[in-house]
Order: C-alpha cells, then sequence, then structure tokens
C-alpha cells in the first residue's frame, strides 16, 4: 500500500504545488488587505445590495470581523475552487489509470486491489490535506495576521471543516469513477452536484421552506470560516463519516469488477431493457470482440 | 488440479456484456513447457491471460495457475509471474528507469538489478530516457524487461515481439528461450505462425473463444500450402518440379522463373532443386486465416 501510496503522491506533486502556492499567495494577499477592509464602516455599504445577492458570499455582513472576513474571501469560495482539484484528482484516481491502460500491467504484479485502492486513496487525502496547509500558512506567516487576533490553532480549524467537504467530493467523484462508464462523467456528476449544493444553500437563506430540504445535503453542515469560533464536531464527524461510506462503496465495487481495457465498458442500459422485457438472461454466444 | 501443470483451465467461459469472448475454454500447460498460443484478433487470446491474473473475472470455469487459484489468492499468483500485456501502456511522465523501480517496487524490490541493466543492454534500451520519448517498439523492450526482471516461474507474454524490428525479435526469442532454460514456464500469445514455430513446443490454437486444437508446431506446416517463388539462371522446364511431392507448378512466368505451390514440408521441392541453377527463391508464409482454412477443409475430407 505505501508503496502505491508514494507512487501516487509523487504524480500528483506538481498539483500540490501548484495549487498550494497558488493558494498561499492568494491568503498572503487577503491577511494585507484585512486591517483596511476592518476598519472601513461597511455595513451600511453592503446593506444596500439586494439579499438575493449576498447570500451567495458567506460571511459578507460581517466582514470585519476575522470569522467574517476569512468567510467570505476564502473558505465559502474554496469548497468551489479547491473543489476542482479534489473531483479532478478523486475521479482520476483508479480511472485514469484504467482508461490508459496503465492498470492492467500494475495489477499484473503482487499488488492486491485493496492495497491499491487504499494506496491511492490516501495519497487523495494527503493531496488535499497539504494543499490547504500552504493555503493556510499565508494567513499564518506575515505579521499582519496578528490584526486578526487568532491563535495558530485558530487560524488551522477552519481547514478541517474544509477538508471534510473537500474530501467528501473527492470520494464522491472515485465512487462514480468506480460505477459509471468513464472518469470524465464521473467528474462531470461530481462538480454539478458540487456546484448544485453550494447554489441550494444560497437559496435556502432566502426561502425558509427548503430548510427540510438543505438539512439533507452536505454543505449545510459546512462552518467555513466561522470554525475560527470553535468546530461544530459533529458535523465534522458527519462529513467524514460519509465520505468514509463512499469510500467503502467504491472500494466495494473496484474489488468486484473487472479491470477494463479501452472501449470495454458501456452503460448496459439496452442490456437491462431486454432483461426488463424477459428476453433473454444470458449473453449470446454469438461473436467474439476482445482477443 | 495437478501439481504438474504450471496452467490448468477447465470450461472457462467469459462475457463482455451480449458477447462471449471465451466459450469453454479448456487448457493444460506442464510446468517448464513453452507454450504457444496461437489465434487471429479477437480470438480470445487476451481475455484468458487476463483471467489467469485475475484482471476479469469469468462466468464459469476453474483455473489454477502454478497450483493457486487466481481468484482466491492473487497476489500469491501475481508474485510468481511475470506479464507482458498485448497493449502495453507506461506511465508517460517517468523515465525507464523510475518506470522498472516502481515495478520492483510492487514486487518487495526482491529484483536484481544488475540483471535488469544487462537485459537493458541486450535490447539496447536507455534506462534514462522518458517513456513519453519511447517508440512503440522500445516501450515493448520496457516491457519485456519488467516481465523478466523478477526471474519469474511463469511468463505470460501477450504478443511479446509486436512492434520490435527482426534483429531484436531474435533477442527477445533468445531471452524466452535461456527463460525456459532455467526452469521457467512460458505461456506465449501470438498470431504469426513463424514466431510460434520458432519457440514453441506445444501450441494451441483458439478461435472464436474456443480451442480448436492442440499440436507440435511443426504440425502446423503440415496442415497447410505456402507459395514460392524461384527464379534461375538460366532456362529450365519448371514443369519438372511438379513431380515433386507436394509441388503443384502455378505459372511459368518466363523461362527462368516460377510460382509454385507447396503442400506440407519444403523437403521434396528441395531435393528437386539440388541439380537446378537457382539465383533466388521466396517462400511466402501462410497467414492464420490460411491455416485455419486448411485446418478446416482437412476436417471436412477427413469427415
Amino acid at each position: 500500500m505505501f508503496t502505491e501510496l508514494r507512487f501516487a503522491l509523487g504524480r500528483l506533486r506538481g498539483r500540490i504545488l501548484g495549487w498550494g502556492i497558488g493558494l498561499g499567495l492568494y491568503s498572503l494577499w487577503m491577511i494585507w488587505l484585512y486591517e483596511d477592509v476592518a476598519q472601513m464602516d461597511l455595513e451600511g455599504y453592503l446593506e444596500a445590495f439586494p439579499r438575493e445577492m449576498m447570500v451567495f458570499f458567506g460571511g459578507i455582513m460581517e466582514l470585519a470581523s476575522p470569522a467574517g472576513f476569512l468567510d467570505t474571501y476564502y473558505f465559502s469560495l474554496m469548497t468551489l475552487i479547491i473543489g476542482i482539484l479534489a473531483i479532478g484528482v478523486g475521479a482520476g484516481l483508479l480511472v485514469n489509470d484504467e482508461e490508459a491502460g496503465i492498470l492492467d500491467l500494475v495489477l499484473a504484479h503482487p499488488i492486491g486491489r485493496t492495497a491499491l485502492f487504499w494506496g491511492r486513496y490516501l495519497s487523495l487525502v494527503l493531496c488535499l490535506a497539504i494543499v490547504l496547509v500552504i493555503g493556510q500558512l499565508g494567513w499564518i506567516l506575515p505579521p499582519q495576521s496578528a490584526a486578526m487576533e487568532l491563535t495558530w490553532v485558530e487560524f488551522m480549524m477552519p481547514v478541517l471543516p474544509l477538508l471534510a467537504v473537500l474530501l467528501l467530493f473527492g470520494t464522491l467523484a472515485l465512487f462514480l469513477s468506480t460505477a459509471l462508464p468513464s472518469g470524465r462523467l464521473a467528474s462531470a456528476v461530481s462538480g454539478g452536484l458540487l456546484v448544485g449544493n453550494y447554489l441550494f444553500v444560497g437559496l435556502a437563506r432566502l426561502d425558509e421552506g427548503l430548510e427540510p430540504l438543505v438539512r439533507l445535503t452536505p454543505l449545510h453542515y459546512y462552518q467555513g470560516g466561522w470554525a475560527v469560533r470553535g468546530l461544530e464536531w459533529g458535523w465534522l464527524a458527519g462529513l467524514l463519516a460519509a465520505s468514509v461510506v463512499m469510500a467503502l462503496g467504491a472500494w466495494g465495487l473496484f474489488l468486484r469488477r473487472d479491470i477494463r481495457v479501452g472501449g470495454e465498458h458501456e452503460w448496459g442500459l439496452g442490456r437491462s431493457v431486454r432483461r426488463l422485457l424477459g428476453r433473454t438472461h444470458r449473453p449470446e454466444r454469438a461473436a467474439v470482440q476482445e482477443s | 488440479m495437478n501439481d504438474v501443470l504450471a496452467i490448468e483451465i477447465r470450461g472457462l467461459e467469459k462475457a463482455y456484456g451480449p458477447v462471449w469472448a471465451l466459450r469453454g475454454v479448456d487448457l493444460e500447460v506442464p510446468r517448464g513447457e513453452v507454450f504457444g498460443f496461437l489465434g487471429p484478433n479477437g480470438a480470445g487470446k487476451t481475455t484468458t491471460i487476463r483471467c489467469m491474473l485475475d484482471l476479469i473475472r469469468p462466468q464459469a470455469g476453474a483455473i489454477r495457475v502454478l497450483g493457486l487459484d487466481p481468484q482466491a489468492e492473487p497476489t500469491a499468483v501475481r508474485a510468481r509471474v511475470g506479464y507482458l500485456p498485448g497493449e502495453l501502456n507506461l506511465e508517460p511522465n517517468l523515465r525507464v528507469r523510475a518506470t522498472l523501480r516502481y515495478l520492483a517496487a510492487l514486487r518487495g524490490n526482491r529484483i536484481d538489478w544488475g540483471y535488469v541493466e544487462q537485459l537493458a543492454a541486450r535490447l539496447q534500451l536507455g534506462l534514462d530516457t522518458p517513456v513519453k520519448n519511447l517508440s512503440k517498439g522500445n516501450k515493448q523492450k520496457v516491457g519485456i524487461i519488467q516481465a523478466l526482471m523478477a526471474r519469474p516461474d511463469l511468463l505470460l507474454l501477450d504478443e511479446p515481439t509486436a512492434g520490435l524490428d527482426p534483429l531484436m525479435q531474435q533477442e527477445v526469442y533468445r531471452l524466452v528461450e535461456e527463460a525456459a532454460s532455467a526452469g521457467a514456464t512460458v505461456f506465449f500469445s501470438s498470431h504469426v505462425i513463424s514466431e510460434v514455430e520458432v519457440l514453441a513446443s506445444r501450441v494451441a490454437i483458439i478461435r472464436q473463444g474456443r480451442i480448436v486444437e492442440t499440436v507440435a508446431p511443426r504440425q502446423l506446416l503440415s496442415m497447410t500450402t505456402r507459395r514460392v517463388r524461384l527464379r534461375f539462371m538460366e532456362t529450365v522446364d519448371a514443369q519438372i518440379l511438379a513431380e515433386a511431392p507436394g509441388v503443384t507448378v502455378l505459372n511459368e512466368d518466363d523461362a527462368t522463373s516460377a510460382t509454385l505451390q507447396v503442400e506440407g514440408t519444403m523437403d521434396g521441392l528441395i531435393k528437386a532443386l539440388v541439380h537446378l541453377p537457382v539465383a533466388d527463391l521466396q517462400t511466402e508464409h501462410p497467414s492464420l486465416e490460411e491455416l485455419f482454412l486448411a485446418y478446416y477443409k482437412g476436417q471436412g475430407e477427413a469427415a
């Protein structure tokens, strides 16, 4: 498992450095602005904006507070932005190599599917954790961070819920990649669900009638920057548990199914319809497709 | 199931959706044998090999590889098998050395690296070349090295010389023969009859997911015909060659050349040519499809 973890992390190092440094520079820029923003009287100005717009900007109505600033300028957006990385890595974790025909050779070596799966899954977890920590250093290291009057621990606390949410959508992409015919489709579906959930949470702030429904979605349990005031451990555990359940599901599917080579997989809808119609229960021994 | 056998397959069936790739394959390969698996594209060669490694799961049938069940003990089987896929794909962003180091690490680093360098030298492959810069033939060499480097008990080689030039093909034949001499069992698939003739002590012919026949390679030749073109240094009456066993004169292109058809071995023709002034002789090997046609024609006549 650790051979596969090292190999998978090595392949992700470009993305880890690129995303980590990019986020770190963005954080540096933002912490530079904080003191000026905190001293500005923005509340009256912001109240002039329509509520329909403001609900999508996290804690913007408390922009002068560290929690509101962090939430507005970083943690509310990063579910979507780093979500691209999480979903991309998750969907491609196994299927990219499978679609490229590389997995056929790897799994012909004495490594079990379980070790391969969990080694690579651990690389997803570490990739996201390292990117988030590098990004967070941009908030913590400059002297301007003193203006927020937060400890290192308080600065790091919102990283946990963000990691949990990203892991959940990354794991969803992994699960779908093992169930759907292509990694690209798994990315598209997972990305659509993430963006849809983000918009739905905003809409639920406008319409209280949506509250029971939004409670069924993961982003409702995402604290964002407000976690500097204390973690909701139950929410965090719930998000992580959902990731674990999906990872177990993906593992189970990966253990059971054939390792595909190009062009083998299909939706099987026609077959399902034929079965429903009772036309056939067994494949026809008609022709041979693959050598 | 038998411990003397390296590979034992009974009633193997595999379908991809509605299409059957294997329709009851039975095979026995004793330990230490070099066994050819001959069949046209789409016959089920790759599917059979991938079932042996538990990369795909059959619908029915039983497989034992080196006495082990690949589905029950996949890593134990793979630890003793070297595999060359039919369509070899490698991580493009690694160098050859890093690729082989990674694959060696999957084997617990129990690899003699001196042997790897020796194999690379024999195949004229630079270990520091990025994989993405390799030609198809050079990628194939990486595949051959990784299959051989652990000195496995069983080599499963799917079209081992695909993409290699004739000199490298000869080197691969020598490597396979050396592995067999060291005690390894070699199971290789091919759709090239001449390759099977050179390497295998027995060959199974698979067609449309079924084993049609298991024969010695020389029997393949006796099943079929080949075309021979002759050019002479002076005018010759080629009709005298028609008296040689198995030879038919198809046409005399001019007084100094002729095209013949030879059934079975070339022995009769060669003996008939001894006293003739031959300038050039070209033979066309029968294709696999021609072999199958000859085989089924023979079966029809027997019936």
